[in-house]
């Protein structure tokens, strides 16, 4: 379907990197658990389940209604501005030893990202480092020293 | 090895590094410009696969098999798309962001020919430019987007170089193209790296230094301490209080202050040599503030000083206090403004060596290349010292100290090796003097009809850790408090106190961004308690030609105040009428330093070799674009074509010293020593001989710009040569709050290239923006700037609004063909025009800036 978007363009996005691979069992008590709500009830087939089992939003289909961040029943799915390519995908709250265990790539509230960046715009907060994108000046230092994989280029450029 | 494609060419590498190390300390790709190294600034903005990056960000190891394209990677056709658009549109100033902002460009128009204004900003809106407030880069991105349509490059719109002329400024290509050199662009054979220890506390005293371990180390070339100065360890601008180093014994002012000097093959032995500096100190209790400076007892921030005042001055005229005293109304208040960070673009950065002659050639980034070499020789104790100014990319009063260029000096001076003396950009933000934070209580005396009766104010001023130019940018403040007025009573007392935190001294506006705030925030205060507008207030008491301003200077028939006030009348009656929220504000500003100062301009043209007439002058062009005006002086003024003429860097050996960039002064006053020599020039050559006939020949003009000083007991003193005059407009956005339109007026007696003049303008305006909305420089308890670059709150370009700027020429000034500088005067009405804006908004009047709870105000 060809959706017709006015710019600056936003999207949804699930804040879960899917380390816990759900389907073994192991599980994030605030990551995705692929139960796939977001997928049935989005009006653009913008969502979709990915290889690690959760949620993974296409951001040239969906234009931001917010029908799933709404019906998500994890709260791991917010609007942010597509022009903001620099994302924070963890949700989880638990302190960094719990949540070391839980996932292979969840956020362990280190705070490097909040030392490294120059812009202020990367938070530690409940344990979950939390991008202000009105901040951020999208450079990717916090990737590059993100030891965890947390903080993302969406574009695949910085890793 | 890592291997990757640069430009399309496959290069490897086994270090890991950042790709902006690589690509200019490897590959020599000096295009791509380093501004702060922590992903902020964006100057070194490349395209990795298509997308913009900065390169300081991504490590070599993560690039296997990318592309990366830099400036010096585009085709024959994107460099002439890109030199003619921003030049056409006038978007290059100093040129630093330049590079990064055309790699945004590209980084868009490949894959949209026909970008919307928003989706331009936001390619460009994580660079940061400091001097054109992107209204003409945004321009020049809409141009090259359009020109890329059509296939063809247009001519470009004026090509005749007369004064008025919206010629493309000479150093377009150069800064687009990235091959023009600042200093850190300089990779001399055998050059070595500097670098200072800096005092780890705000007041100590330095006990011992030991520097062994350091000179042990592999690498390291040398380590000094103010012993091995071989001259003056004091320098300064005016006041000779800045310490080169701190010698044993000696107390530290702040963290800049630095203790010893690291000379090393590389910047990371430098920077290992300095951990290994073993340093004693007895630690001292600080001075953080006005209050703590002044309080009785207080520590001393110099042991050579009795007292922590600075400066005082006291300027009276009339009799402020009686005639406040009869006045119909009356209005007090009380107002702060903060610390501002120039935030230039480009770090100081030095290169030094020794020259053929023996000489210590420095190649520096200043606002004078002679101040620079004043205060080297006078560190160094010889004279045999040259300087030669690199381009600059951006100063704002902020490269007016010494920084780096004594400390280059002084290492090659010692080892006899080429050296690079650069600031991190931390470094960059604790060292260099910064905006005065002022502390102001103002009262103001109006008649019935908002005639002003009288004005009487005092204010302190927190000039830091040296002197700096923290007494002459106090007496600006003073002087031009009174604002464009024609009144008699004025009376104003004010004192810089020293304190630990970082130098404070001259920045765009030079004092009177500070105080203007206060009178006219005041003036609107009381248009509104008279029942009036606070357009008519100001027009009732504007000062006119032949009319006398509160300092006692008759003003000439350039004065145009009220030119500005009819030029904005229309649309602020418009705003008003349709209920929007509309502020105001005007401002003077000196153009020439002034106050009986000698105050000279002094220009050589010189017939060289090649038949062309090169234009010397000690003045340094830092980004607003002298090298154009004295073309365009030179063009107008002689018979000759622009490509006739080849305007040279300032230097201090062949051209003479034609003093600061500072003050709004080189236009008006180099400008009128070019005319001079032009003069000259014409008397010799006639109409019938030829450039190639005067071969060898030079012609020198020179100007003193004669003032009266400060009290002068003469009845109306002639306190400047000239002034600028303005009228800023701010109308906010109902629905969202934010400012939908800035309206700015400016009288520049002649413009000599509009298009420079409107750039100005609107740099000028989106720097206040951020002093008046958002920019913070917060100090912590041990004196430290806490901010980074990117979280100072500069403005980005998705956040401007829309910007008029208004060139008005009035004829009347009698030399440089009436120009007067626009400099500092564009940052000056704005903050107050903002407040009243938003004060007609929400009810609220702030005193203090930045003002809070507008939608730009940074959460914490």
């Amino acid at each position: 379907m060809a959706v017709k978007k006015k710019f600056p363009y936003r999207s949804a996005l699930v804040a879960c990197n899917g380390g816990c691979h759900v389907q073994e069992g192991q599980s994030c008590e605030n990551g995705c658990i692929g139960c796939g709500v977001c997928v049935s009830v989005c009006p653009f087939q913008a969502i979709a389940i990915n290889e690690n089992g959760v949620a993974e939003v296409d951001e040239a289909k969906c234009i931001a209604c917010g029908k799933c961040v709404r019906e998500c029943p994890q709260k791991v799915i917010h609007i942010h501005e597509c022009a903001n390519y620099i994302v924070a995908l963890c949700s989880n709250r638990q302190n960094g030893k719990e949540a070391r265990q839980v996932c292979s790539v969840s956020c362990i509230g280190c705070g490097i990202c909040e030392k490294t960046c120059t812009a202020g715009a990367v938070k530690v907060t409940d344990n979950c480092a939390v991008i202000d994108e009105s901040a951020c000046l999208s450079c990717g230092m916090c990737v590059v020293k993100c030891p965890r994989h947390v903080l993302t280029d969406l574009r695949g450029i910085i890793c | 090895m890592y291997s990757f494609f640069v430009n399309g060419c496959q290069v490897s590498t086994s270090k890991k590094q950042s790709l902006l190390r690589f690509l200019r300390d490897e590959m020599h790709l000096t295009s791509v410009k380093d501004g702060c190294s922590q992903g902020a600034c964006g100057a070194c903005t490349v395209l990795i696969d298509g997308e913009t990056c900065k390169a300081c960000v991504p490590q070599t190891d993560r690039l296997e098999g990318r592309s990366v394209i830099t400036v010096e990677g585009l085709t024959k056709w994107e460099s002439e798309v890109y030199t003619y658009a921003y030049g056409e549109a006038g978007a290059v100033q100093c040129g630093f962001c330049i590079p990064g902002m055309v790699m945004c460009t590209k980084g868009l128009l490949d894959r949209n020919l026909d970008p919307t204004e928003e989706e331009i900003k936001y390619a460009l809106r994580n660079n940061y430019c400091r001097c054109t407030g992107y209204v003409k880069i945004i321009a020049a991105v809409k141009l090259a987007a359009k020109i890329m349509r059509a296939g063809k490059i247009p001519a470009a719109g004026a090509d005749d170089w007369m004064l008025g002329s919206r010629v493309h400024r000479l150093d377009v290509e150069e800064k687009v193209l990235g091959y023009g050199k600042y200093p850190d662009d300089y990779y001399l054979d055998g050059m070595c790296y500097g670098t200072a220890l800096r005092s780890k506390y705000p007041r100590a005293r330095v006990l011992s230094i030991d520097t062994t371990k350091a000179k042990a180390l592999p690498g390291v070339i040398d380590v000094f301490t103010a012993e091995d100065i071989p001259g003056e360890n004091k320098i300064g601008h005016l006041k000779h209080d800045q310490y080169t180093m701190i010698p044993v014994g000696g107390l530290t002012h702040y963290l800049g202050d630095a203790i010893a000097l690291v000379a090393a093959e590389d910047m990371e032995t430098a920077e290992k040599a300095k951990k290994l500096i073993k340093v004693e100190y007895e630690v001292l209790p600080a001075v953080h503030n006005i209050q703590e400076a002044a309080a009785e007892g207080a520590p001393l921030v110099f042991d050579e000083e009795t007292t922590n005042v600075q400066a005082y001055k006291h300027v009276s005229r009339g009799n402020a206090a009686e005639a406040i005293s009869r006045a119909a109304h009356v209005i007090s208040h009380h107002f702060e403004t903060p610390w501002t960070e120039h935030a230039f673009l480009e770090p100081e950065c030095a290169v030094a060596y020794i020259d053929d002659d023996g000489d210590v050639m420095i190649i520096s980034t200043d606002q004078s290349a002679y101040c620079t070499l004043h205060e080297s020789s006078l560190m160094l104790g010889t004279d045999k010292v040259k300087c030669q100014n690199a381009l600059v990319g951006g100063g704002f009063g902020g490269k007016e100290d010494m920084t780096v260029q004594h400390h280059a000096a002084l290492i090659t001076y010692l080892t006899r090796r080429p050296v690079k003396v650069r600031l991190t950009r931390a470094e960059s933000l604790l060292i260099h003097p910064k905006r005065h934070h002022f502390e102001m209580d103002f009262t103001m005396g109006c008649d019935e009809e908002g005639h002003i009766m009288g004005v009487k104010a005092k204010v302190a001023s927190d000039t830091g850790a040296f002197a700096s130019l923290g007494g002459p940018v106090l007496e600006r403040a003073c002087t031009h408090a009174a604002g464009p007025y024609a009144y008699e009573n004025f009376e104003i007392e004010g004192s810089a106190y020293y304190t630990n935190n970082p130098p404070a001294g001259a920045f765009r506006g030079f004092g009177v961004t500070q105080t203007c705030f206060a009178t006219e925030t005041l003036l609107n205060m009381m248009a509104d308690e008279i029942g009036i507008t606070p357009w008519e207030i100001r027009y009732r008491n504007a000062i006119r030609p032949g009319g006398v301003l509160p300092n006692g200077q008759i003003v000439d028939e350039s004065t145009g105040l009220v030119e500005t006030l009819e030029a904005v009348k229309e649309e602020y009656e418009a705003a008003l009428t349709a209920g929007k929220p509309v502020g105001i504000a005007c401002a003077m500003k000196n153009a020439g330093v002034g106050v009986g100062i000698p105050d000279w301009g002094r220009v050589k043209l010189i017939v060289e070799e090649d038949a062309k007439l090169h234009i010397y002058s000690g003045a340094s062009c830092i980004g607003q674009g002298l090298g154009t005006v004295l073309v365009q002086m030179t063009v107008t003024n002689t018979d000759l074509k622009r490509d006739d003429i080849v305007y040279e860097r300032s230097n201090t050996w062949i051209a003479p010293d034609s003093g600061t960039t500072s003050g709004s002064r080189q236009t008006m006053i180099t400008g009128e020593a070019c005319r001079r020599a032009c003069e000259k020039l014409m008397e010799a050559k006639g109409s019938d001989k030829t450039l190639q006939d005067l071969i060898g020949q030079e012609f020198y003009g020179d100007y003193l710009a004669k003032t009266d000083p400060l009290g002068a007991d003469v009845p109306n003193p002639v306190s400047h040569v000239a002034y600028g005059y303005a009228t800023q407009v701010c109308i906010i956005d109902e629905k969202t709050g934010k400012i939908d339109r800035m309206i700015a007026a400016h009288d520049v007696g002649k413009a000599v290239n509009p298009l420079s003049c409107e750039g100005q303008i609107e740099g000028g305006v989106v720097m206040s923006m951020g002093y008046a909305l958002r920019e913070k420089y917060p100090i912590d308890e041990n004196c430290k700037p806490v901010e980074k670059y990117g979280s100072i709150g500069l403005f980005r370009a998705h956040e401007i609004p829309k910007i008029d700027a208004i060139v008005i020429d009035k004829p009347g000034l009698n030399v440089a063909c009436g120009a007067i500088g626009i400099g500092e005067i564009t940052s000056i009405p704005t903050a107050p025009a903002i407040t009243d804006a938003y004060y007609r908004y929400d009810g609220s009047r702030r005193y203090v800036l930045p003002i809070d709870n507008t939608p730009y105000e940074r959460k914490e």
